[in-house]
C-alpha cells in the first residue's frame, strides 16, 4: 500500500519534470540551433542588418522592427476599445447588455485566427487599399486592425477581472461621499486596479507578438524596414513560417531559430513583467 | 451638473466601445456567412462521393472537406491523448504534492511556455524530427504523430493549468473528510478530490481540443501537406482544416475553390463554437450536479 | 457500299477507343498490388498536375497515399536531397553542387514559362524589357508613367526558394535587383490569386496558371504563350522538373514514369504546360 502511494509520488513528479523539461527544451534547441551563426560572430550582423540572400545579407532586423510595429499598433488600437469594454462590464454594468457582452467576450477566444486572417484577406484588405489609395491593402494597419481585434478578449478579461477585485467596501466609500462613476474610476479604479490593467497588456502584446497567421496573411511580408502604417513588413512569426522550406544548411535557415529564440526570450520575459505586476495587486 | 457631464461621456464612450467590438465581430461572421453560406452542403464535405462509404473509409474523398475533418479530428484525438495523462499529473503534483518553492518555479515554467508562440513550438517539434531523421532512423518523416506531439506540448500548460487551480480551490472540509476517515493520499485524490473538481478540469480539456482544432502555425511546420486524403497511419502526412482554410485563402483557383474555403471557415467556425458552447454547459452543468452530492 | 464504309469506320473507331481505354488503364496497371506512401513536395507550379496525378492513382489503388505539399524548388530540392520526401519537384534545373552533393537525379516531363502578369483591369499590357526591371527595380513607382492610372505599383515577388522566382530574375530581369519594398508570396497560386485581387498589382507566374483572372503582359511585343515558349519566341522559359535521390525506384519510379506516359503528358498539357516530346 506505502509501495503504491510512494510509486504514484514518483509518477507525478516524473511527469512535472518532463512536462518543464519541455519548456527548456524549446529554448535550448532554439539555442543550439542558431549557435554556428553566435559562434561566427554574424549575430550582431543578423541582429542589426538588412535581408536579402540574393547578397549574402541575412538580417533579421526589418523583421523585429515589422513585429513590433504590428504588436505595438494593434495594442494602440485595442487598448482604448477594451478598456471602455471592461468599463463597461464592470461600472456602467447595463444589467442584460453588461452579462451579454462578457459572455461574448469569451466567445470570442473560441474563434480560430485563421478565420480572422481569411476574413481579413477577402474583407479587410480591400476595404484599406480603396480607402488609402495607396499602397496593395496588405499592410501593417490591416494586420494591426485585425490582430486588435484578436487579441481584445485577453485585455478585457483581464482589466474586468481586475476591476471586480477592487474591495466592494472601497466602493462603497465613494457612493457614500456622493462621488460620481466618472470619478470612482480615475481616483479608485484605475489607481488600485493598474497593476492588472497592466498585466493584461503585456500579455496581450506577447499574443499580437506570438501570432503567425494573421501577419503572414495580411501584412504583406515585405523585407525593408517598414517607414509607416501603410507600408508592407514581415513579422519574425511568418519569416518563419516562410523560411522554414529553404535550405537546411544555409544561413537562412539558421536564422529562423534566432528569430525563434529572440520570440521566446520576448514572450518570457513578458510573463516575468506580468507576474511582478501581478503580484503587485495581490 | 459638470460632473453628470463627465458621467454621461464615460457611459457613452463605453457605449460605443462595446458597440464597436460587437459590432466588428458581427461584421466579420456575417460576411463569412452571407458570402459562404451557398457553400455549405454536403457535397462541400463529401464531394461526389457517397457519405457512407466515404465514413466507412471505403472510399476516398477527393475534392471534399472529408480528409482535411478526419485530418484535424485524428489530430486532436492524438494530441489530447499525449497532453492529457502528462498534463493530469503535472496538475495533481503541482497541486497537491510540490512544497510552495518548487511550486513556483514549476508555475513559471508553463505560464513560459504557455506564452510561447506556437510558431515557435512548430519549429521545435520540425527540429527535433530532422534531428531524429538523421541521427536515429532515417523513416522518420514530419507526419501525423510529429504534429500531434508538438500540439500537445501547445496545449499541455492549459491542461495543468485547469487541473490544479480545480483542485487548489475545492474547499478544505472536502478535502480532509476521506483521509481522517482512514483514505491514503492517492485514494483521496482518486476517488475524492478529481471527481469533485471534473467539471472544471472537462470544461478546460474541451478549450484545449479547441485549441488543437484552430491551431495553423504548428501543424504549418510539422507535416500537413495540401493533398494527402485520408492519413493511412499517423506517420503519414495529413490534412487539417485550419490549413486547408489558409492554404485556400491564398492559393484558389476559382471561384468554385474559393466557395470550399469559405465553407470551410464556417465549419471550423461552428466546430469550435460547439466545443466552447460544451466546455460552459459541462461547466455550469456539472458544477451543479457535484455541489449537489457535497 | 457506302453502308459498309460507314460501318468499317464505325468499328475502327470503336476498336481504337477500345485500345485508348485499355493504353490508359495499363498506364496505371503498373500500380496494382503496390501500397504505401508516396511524399511529393517542391515546386509550387507542379502542384495542379501532381494532384491529379495523384487523384488518378489513389482511384485506381486505393491502397497507395501520395501526399503533395508545396515549399518552392528549392525545398522540394534539399527536402528530397535530406530523403524527407520521395520526389522534390522543381521549376528549375538542380545546381550542380546540388546534384552532386545528394546525387540527385532530375526528370523532366512538361516546359513552361514564366510570365509578368497585371490585373486584367490594368490597362498597362505591353511592357519594354526594360521598363519590367525598372518596375520590379523600383525606379517606376507609378502605373501612370506607363499610361496607366495615377496609383503607385504595387509588386509581388516570390521567396528565394522559388524557382520560379530564379527563372524570371536570371531570364526576364537580367538578375537585376527586385524592389525590397516588394510583398512576399509564398507560391504559383497565391501570386495569382493576390494579382486578381489587387488592380495595381504587377507580379509574375508559370505560364500554365495564367487564365483569365490574371493579364499576361507583352514583353518587347512577345506574348508569353503556350506557342511562344514552344517555338522558342519567349525566352523566360524553364523546364519542369521532378528529382529523385539517386534513380528514382518504387512508387516514385512508377509516379515518374506515370507522368512522361501519354496519359500523364494528357494531365500536363491539360493544366497548361507544354508536354516533353
Amino acid at each position: 500500500m506505502q509501495h503504491r502511494e510512494h510509486i504514484a509520488g514518483i509518477i507525478f513528479w516524473g511527469a512535472t519534470a518532463l512536462s518543464a523539461g519541455v519548456t527548456l527544451a524549446v529554448l535550448g534547441f532554439m539555442v543550439i540551433l542558431s549557435l554556428p551563426i553566435i559562434k561566427n560572430d554574424m549575430i550582431l550582423e543578423v541582429l542589426t542588418g538588412p535581408w536579402s540572400p540574393d547578397h549574402g545579407l541575412f538580417g533579421i532586423l526589418p523583421m523585429i522592427v515589422g513585429t513590433l510595429c504590428i504588436a505595438l499598433l494593434s495594442l494602440v488600437v485595442s487598448f482604448p476599445v477594451s478598456l471602455g469594454c471592461s468599463i463597461f462590464i464592470e461600472i456602467i454594468r447595463p444589467d442584460k447588455p453588461g452579462r451579454f457582452l462578457k459572455k461574448f467576450v469569451k466567445l470570442m477566444t473560441a474563434v480560430p485566427t485563421v478565420i480572422y486572417g481569411f476574413v481579413g484577406v477577402f474583407l479587410l484588405v480591400p476595404q484599406v487599399r480603396g480607402f488609402v489609395s495607396h499602397g496593395s491593402g496588405m499592410c501593417i494597419l490591416s494586420a494591426s486592425l485585425m490582430l486588435g481585434l484578436v487579441i481584445s478578449p485577453t485585455m478585457i478579461l483581464f482589466f474586468s477581472q481586475s476591476f471586480a477585485r477592487v474591495p466592494k467596501t472601497y466602493l462603497n466609500a465613494v457612493d457614500a461621499l456622493g462621488g460620481t462613476q466618472f470619478q470612482k474610476l480615475i481616483y479608485l479604479l484605475l489607481p488600485q486596479a493598474w497593476p492588472g490593467i497592466l498585466t493584461g497588456i503585456i500579455l496581450a502584446f506577447g499574443r499580437a507578438m506570438g501570432d503567425t497567421l494573421i501577419a503572414l496573411m495580411i501584412s504583406g511580408n515585405s523585407v525593408v524596414l517598414p517607414t509607416s502604417p501603410l507600408d508592407s513588413a514581415r513579422t519574425l512569426t511568418a519569416h518563419i513560417a516562410m523560411i522554414i522550406a529553404a535550405d537546411f544548411d544555409s544561413i537562412e535557415f539558421k536564422t529562423i531559430f534566432v528569430c525563434g529564440g529572440i520570440l521566446y526570450l520576448m514572450t518570457s520575459f513578458g510573463i516575468f513583467l506580468a507576474r511582478f505586476s501581478a503580484g503587485k495587486q495581490n | 451638473m459638470g460632473k453628470n457631464v463627465w458621467d454621461m461621456l464615460l457611459g457613452f464612450f463605453a457605449w460605443c466601445c462595446a458597440i464597436l467590438l460587437v459590432g466588428s465581430m458581427i461584421l466579420i461572421i456575417g460576411f463569412l456567412i452571407l458570402k459562404g453560406y451557398k457553400a455549405i452542403s454536403l457535397e462541400l464535405i463529401f464531394a461526389n462521393t457517397s457519405p457512407l462509404e466515404a465514413l466507412l473509409f471505403k472510399q476516398q474523398v477527393f475534392g471534399g472537406l472529408f480528409p482535411a475533418m478526419v485530418g484535424t479530428f485524428f489530430l486532436i484525438l492524438l494530441s489530447i491523448g499525449f497532453a492529457l495523462p502528462l498534463g493530469l499529473a503535472s496538475g495533481i503534483f503541482l497541486a497537491e504534492y510540490a512544497p510552495d518553492s518548487i511550486k513556483k518555479i514549476f508555475s513559471l515554467c508553463f505560464d513560459i511556455l504557455a506564452g510561447v508562440p506556437s510558431i515557435v513550438i512548430g519549429l521545435f517539434g520540425f527540429s527535433i524530427t530532422v534531428l531524429l531523421h538523421h541521427s536515429f532512423n532515417s523513416q522518420i518523416f514530419p507526419c501525423l504523430l510529429i504534429s500531434a506531439l508538438s500540439l500537445a506540448f501547445l496545449v499541455l500548460p492549459y491542461i495543468i493549468k485547469t487541473t490544479q487551480v480545480a483542485l487548489e480551490s475545492l474547499p478544505l472540509l472536502l478535502r480532509l473528510t476521506a483521509p481522517s476517515l482512514g483514505a491514503t493520499k492517492l485514494e483521496n485524490i482518486f476517488l475524492v478530490l478529481l471527481p469533485a473538481s471534473i467539471s472544471d478540469i472537462t470544461s478546460g480539456i474541451v478549450l484545449a481540443i479547441g485549441r488543437c482544432a484552430e491551431d495553423t502555425a504548428v501543424i504549418m511546420l510539422t507535416g500537413v501537406v495540401a493533398v494527402a486524403g485520408i492519413p493511412k497511419s499517423i506517420f503519414s502526412g495529413f490534412e487539417a482544416l485550419p490549413f486547408y482554410i489558409y492554404y485556400i485563402a491564398s492559393e484558389y483557383s476559382d471561384q468554385f475553390e474559393l466557395m470550399k474555403g469559405y465553407g470551410a471557415a464556417i465549419i471550423l467556425l461552428l466546430i469550435c463554437a460547439v466545443l466552447f458552447g460544451i466546455s460552459h454547459w459541462v461547466k455550469e452543468w456539472l458544477t451543479a450536479k457535484t455541489r449537489f452530492s457535497y | 457500299m457506302k453502308k459498309i464504309t460507314v460501318t468499317k469506320w464505325v468499328i475502327l473507331i470503336a476498336i481504337f477507343m477500345i485500345t485508348a481505354v485499355i493504353c490508359s488503364a495499363s498506364e496505371l496497371d503498373s500500380f496494382t498490388g503496390e501500397k504505401g506512401v508516396l511524399r511529393i513536395s517542391g515546386g509550387t507550379a507542379h502542384i495542379p498536375v501532381m494532384k491529379e496525378a495523384a487523384r488518378r492513382i489513389m482511384i485506381f489503388n486505393p491502397d497507395i497515399q501520395i501526399t503533395i505539399a508545396g515549399g518552392g524548388s528549392g525545398a522540394g530540392i534539399k527536402q528530397v536531397g535530406e530523403g524527407l520526401v520521395n520526389i522534390g519537384n522543381s521549376g528549375r534545373q538542380a545546381t550542380e553542387s546540388e546534384v552532386s552533393r545528394y546525387g540527385l537525379v532530375m526528370y523532366k516531363w512538361a516546359i513552361d514559362g514564366v510570365a509578368a502578369v497585371v490585373n486584367p483591369g490594368n490597362p498597362v499590357k505591353k511592357l519594354s524589357g526594360k521598363q519590367l526591371q525598372d518596375i520590379f527595380a523600383g525606379t517606376i513607382l507609378n502605373w501612370k508613367a506607363l499610361g496607366g492610372e495615377d496609383r503607385g505599383i504595387n509588386i509581388y515577388t516570390r521567396d528565394e526558394s522559388s524557382g520560379t522566382r530564379a527563372v524570371f530574375w536570371k531570364k526576364a530581369l537580367n538578375k537585376g535587383i527586385i524592389s525590397g519594398k516588394a510583398n512576399f508570396i509564398v507560391s504559383n497560386g497565391a501570386m495569382k490569386s493576390a494579382i486578381t485581387n489587387d488592380p495595381y498589382a504587377i507580379g509574375y507566374v508559370s505560364v500554365g496558371y495564367i487564365d483569365k483572372t490574371v493579364c499576361p503582359v507583352r514583353v518587347d511585343n512577345v506574348a508569353p504563350d503556350l506557342d511562344t515558349v514552344k517555338n522558342g519566341e519567349y525566352k523566360v522559359a524553364r523546364g519542369l522538373y521532378s528529382n529523385t535521390r539517386g534513380d528514382a525506384s518504387g512508387l516514385a519510379k512508377k509516379f515518374i514514369d506515370y507522368l512522361l506516359s501519354p496519359a500523364g503528358q494528357g494531365i500536363a498539357a491539360e493544366k497548361g504546360f507544354i508536354p516533353v516530346d
